[in-house]
């Protein structure tokens, strides 16, 4: 913030904390903010659960190192 | 009972990036949101008016809640403002004429009700009062511009750097444009 004479950046900050609790006491307890977050919580770790499952079986490694085996003579 | 305080709010946070229960995920974020909901709160409401506000913050704490474990940040700055910014975008997105409206500023009996809402908790006496009938003259005395930028800079808290970004300004011009509104502001009151 800036740096305002004392008076100014008082009565402001005072304004500002009681103005925060005041939208707070007015709208209750966020019970309903709560249960938002909670859903939105549960729905990513199902997607990131899903996501997980669906992911394609990754096949072994061609290696370099292992060469075809020749043919049968 | 531990409370958590804002100084915890990043030990919450770094927490919950490596959290893989969903019960302990629940958890981490109940106590993350216990934090910065209030906060989120009054950014919304500032930017939106009342009637899709609720909806709006609802949306905003989803957005937040879903991301939260993207956030890349170590600071208790860079979570703000990583916020601040989705808080932004999903205004922006989904309640653009609203947004665009800019909320008026809020009449000086309005504030007033809002504060003698908090007088039960923390009476006021008459030194707060005088102060407090100070801070909602300078804020009411504006010009609408001056005002959103005030009220932005100090009812909610945004720094310079953010509003710059929300305003799509440079940094400076941001700074000498509140220092302006306040000067204004008091010759007003005065």
């Amino acid at each position: 913030m800036a740096e305002l004479p004392q008076k100014e950046q008082l009565a402001l900050h005072e304004f500002s904390v009681r103005y925060r609790a005041a939208l707070t006491n007015e709208h209750g307890t966020p019970e309903q903010s709560l249960d938002t977050v909670r859903d939105a919580v549960r729905e990513q770790y199902e997607q990131e659960r899903a996501d997980q499952r669906s992911q394609p079986i990754q096949p072994p490694s061609q290696s370099k190192e292992r060469e075809p085996d020749a043919p049968e003579a | 009972m531990w409370l958590n305080t804002m100084d915890d709010l990043i030990k919450l946070v770094r927490t919950y990036r490596f959290a893989a229960g969903l019960s302990e995920r629940i958890r981490l974020a109940e106590d993350i949101f216990r934090l910065i909901e209030p906060d989120l709160r009054l950014f919304v409401f500032s930017k939106i008016s009342n009637d899709s506000a609720q909806d709006a913050l609802q949306e905003v704490l989803k957005a937040v809640a879903t991301s939260l474990k993207q956030f890349k940040g170590n600071t208790e700055k860079e979570f703000w403002a990583w916020c601040y910014r989705i808080s932004r975008n999903k205004l922006s997105d989904h309640y653009r004429q609203q947004y665009a409206e800019r909320v008026q500023p809020v009449a000086p009996e309005e504030l007033w009700r809002m504060m003698e809402l908090t007088a039960q908790d923390a009476p006021i006496t008459a030194q707060t009062r005088h102060d407090l009938d100070y801070a909602i003259k300078l804020l009411t005395a504006s010009k609408p511009e001056c005002y959103d930028l005030l009220w932005n800079h100090y009812v909610i808290g945004l720094d310079y750097a953010e509003l710059a970004e929300e305003r799509n300004q440079n940094y400076d011009a941001v700074r000498m444009k509140i220092g302006r509104c306040l000067d204004e502001a008091k010759s007003l009151v005065s």
